[in-house]
């Protein structure tokens, strides 16, 4: 029996479904109050900017320029010094975690100095955490290249000056970049889980049973189930955007259009990888597991949210273009801050339709297979 | 009591029956941490390699040709083309990270008439990535130029002589294999659980254990204990991996490590407990599972910094059990098992434990009564 494409059969499953999600405060919240919340709170949370790093000083040369290189410590916000208590042991205080750094300015450090020799002093870093260890590095290096300058007379005595321009971003606001990112985990975990746990409900209680006797061919139940979601995540994305703006002032430079193609397939591909998941497992339970396997931490940690994904080694660059959270997270940044033009963003565009197609007709066959058997 | 025992053996039998035995869950519980673990621990790196840098000079320009050489052999940056009229536009494309622009007629002359400067674009869309550019693009610059000049650098100076302890190499599979670890385990455990106990009440087998002869005691511990094993399966499944695989190193004390990853795993199943408590549907056991676990890692210093967060969140991310245990397996695995390091965040574990048992039972009691 060949059952061809009707939309008005697809389009009474949507109906149903809308009245279903109306009736149920669960889905509304999920779908809209949810993001918002969630964006709101990491997006004052999340903050890469370490301020007041603890130090730890063994001044041993207790001389005019040895303060002086302590003062430029605590003068500056991102470092907080403290006399070091164990004398012998510098290390003491970061093994017991009362200090990130310990600094040793052995004695004779000025005498060093004014003798023209360069002169130093040791520096002893917890290495248990690396996002801080590289930011800390950075940070030493400024409070070098200054203190050196200032011993040095004036700063025009470098030969090759370099002066950094930060384009997009010039106070280099990590909000701005954080919470871009946030939307695109937020709302692709929360589209996964809407539809594998409502359809998986279904298939537990029966009601998808009853629904596959019907003349309805699976891809218009496919079309049915995601068309309303596709709506309710829209709404939620909205929300979320105004909070980005008003609560966070990300600038949007780029086309209202292309950020509405771009979240429409989005949201499709995260509502289809649910959909595919709850046909596959057929029950909560599973079907709760899996989308949290899929949806929590491989678009955490491999889409480009904070870990870089040119650093990967080359076959995982290649692994996380099969995360949709990768080239929403591309699209959506550059969408923010810098407004390129559709034309730049063909590739993410492509990846992305090219997914959603892929997790429509995977979920469709799915279905077929329990069918027509 | 011997009836007792008998009880939470059959208990035991009954979940790891209805668990273990279908391949879906199996897949779930023991391959996909370690496929994760596996991925993420290969992949992540906390640097920022392979940065793709323009520069732009003129044919006849010797220095600035050298110095660029000194960029693309550093290991950081890559080559990427920019046009010389409008640099802007490669960085607008995303065709390159960061444009680095000689002066005006060229860095051989400017130098030739004294202090030369260069401009270099960086694109700042990601904040973290422009800051790192600025930094290895100024030592790079640094270096060059003293070794160049060496008559001109300036007499006195300074210089740090840094160690960094723990990681030196900055390896970053030691410093994310144990975060992972962590939320492998949390997510695991509490999903296990809440869910579990949230299908029994849907399907209306639950009913079924209130209405025999147990007490009460007999059926919490019975719900629980099969999770807690197979959750402490998870548990050294993970670290064995991370041991092996990773050759993440345990400097501390492997005991420590078992005695805090079993509280952990106790708080963890005494949660999602919990939440099954607040929940009649299996769908309102997922809602409240999300919920706590999403913000939970997120919030467990893990992947950001804690100490950068304004106060009140500060505050939520204290109550965090997941914080505690990752802060032990780190400083375990990294550090070593120092009393005054370990002691304190094992002490707060033990009474998050206490406190989510406690308010657990008194949930319980009121369902099952």
């Amino acid at each position: 029996m060949k059952r061809n494409f009707v939309l008005h059969r697809a389009l009474a499953i949507a109906k149903k479904e809308v009245m279903h999600i109306m009736r149920d405060p669960f889905t509304l919240g999920l779908a809209v109050v949810v993001p918002l919340i969630m964006v709101l709170f990491f997006g004052f949370a999340i903050d890469f900017d370490f301020r007041g790093i603890k130090v730890a000083v063994y001044d041993q040369d207790n001389s005019r320029l040895s303060r002086e290189l302590v003062r430029s410590f605590s003068a500056s916000e991102y470092f907080k010094t403290f006399a070091g208590a164990s004398a012998g042991a510098p290390a003491k205080e970061i093994e017991e975690g009362k200090a990130t750094i310990s600094m040793v300015i052995n004695s004779g450090f000025e005498r060093e100095i004014f003798s023209s020799r360069n002169s130093q002093a040791q520096i002893i870093v917890d290495g248990t955490d690396n996002q801080k260890t590289g930011v800390v590095a950075a940070y030493l290096g400024g409070i070098q290249r200054a203190f050196s300058s200032k011993l040095s007379g004036s700063p025009a005595s470098d030969p090759i000056k370099i002066t950094a321009r930060f384009i997009y971003n010039p106070e280099l606001n990590t909000k701005w970049f954080i919470v871009p990112g946030l939307i695109v985990i937020v709302t692709g975990l929360l589209s996964i889980l809407l539809t594998a746990l409502t359809v998986a409900r279904e298939w537990e209680n029966g009601s998808m049973e009853m629904l596959l006797s019907t003349p309805v061919t699976p891809f218009e139940i496919v079309l049915g189930k995601i068309l309303p979601y596709v709506g309710l995540g829209l709404t939620g994305i909205v929300f979320v955007y105004i909070v980005a703006r008003l609560a966070f002032s990300v600038p949007f430079r780029g086309s209202y259009l292309a950020l509405g193609a771009a979240c429409f397939l989005f949201i499709t591909t995260s509502l289809a990888q649910g959909l595919l998941i709850s046909v596959i497992t057929r029950q909560q339970q599973k079907a709760m597991q899996a989308s949290m396997v899929v949806g929590l931490l491989p678009p955490l940690l491999l889409s480009g949210f904070i870990f870089p994904i040119e650093s990967m080694p080359l076959f995982f660059r290649y692994l996380t273009m099969v995360l949709p959270p990768r080239w929403f997270t591309a699209i959506i940044r550059t969408l923010f801050l810098k407004g390129t033009p559709f034309e730049g963003l063909v590739i993410p565009f492509i990846a992305l339709a090219l997914m959603a197609v892929i997790f429509i007709a995977a979920a469709s066959k799915r279905f077929k297979r329990d069918l027509e058997p | 009591m011997k009836s007792s025992l008998r009880v939470i053996l059959g208990f035991l039998k009954k979940e790891f029956a209805q668990t273990l035995r279908d391949p879906v869950m199996r897949l779930f519980l023991f391959g996909a941490p370690l496929l994760q673990l596996t991925i993420f621990g290969y992949a992540i790196t906390t640097e920022f390699k392979n940065l793709k840098l323009a520069v732009l000079l003129q044919p006849d320009d010797s220095v600035m040709r050298e110095l660029s050489g000194h960029f693309y052999n550093s290991g950081w940056f890559t080559r990427a083309e920019a046009e010389q009229g409008d640099p802007e536009k490669a960085l607008y494309s995303g065709a390159a990270d960061a444009v680095l622009i000689a002066p005006p007629g060229g860095l051989t002359k400017a130098l030739g008439r004294g202090n030369a400067g260069l401009q270099l674009l960086i694109d700042a869309s990601n904040a973290t990535k422009a800051r790192i550019v600025e930094a290895y693009a100024s030592s790079i610059v640094q270096k060059y130029a003293a070794s160049r000049f060496p008559a001109r650098e300036p007499g006195p100076g300074l210089s740090f002589n840094v160690r960094i302890l723990y990681n030196p190499s900055l390896e970053t599979s030691y410093f994310m294999v144990p975060g992972v670890m962590t939320m492998i385990i949390a997510l695991i455990t509490v999903m296990l659980t809440g869910m579990s106990m949230a299908r029994e009440k849907e399907m209306g087998t639950f009913e079924t254990i209130i209405s025999a002869p147990l007490k009460n005691s007999e059926i919490v511990l019975g719900k629980t204990i099969p999770f807690v094993v197979l959750g402490m399966a998870d548990a050294l499944l993970v670290i064995a991996a991370g041991l092996l695989i990773f050759k993440v190193p345990i400097v501390g004390n492997l005991f420590v490590i078992f005695a805090a990853s079993f509280i952990f795993v106790c708080t963890a199943v005494s949660a999602g407990l919990l939440i099954s408590t607040f929940a009649r549907t299996q769908q309102q056991a997922m809602m409240g599972t999300f919920l706590f676990i999403f913000p939970a890692n997120l919030m467990s210093g893990i992947m950001f910094p804690i100490e950068n967060m304004p106060l009140l969140l500060r505050a939520v991310a204290y109550i965090n059990p997941i914080k505690y245990y990752a802060s032990l397996l780190r400083n375990n695995m990294l550090k070593g098992s120092y009393p005054v390091v370990v002691l304190p965040d094992l002490a707060v574990l033990t009474l998050m434990l206490l406190v989510i048992v406690f308010i657990t039972i008194r949930r319980f009691r009121r369902t099952l009564n």
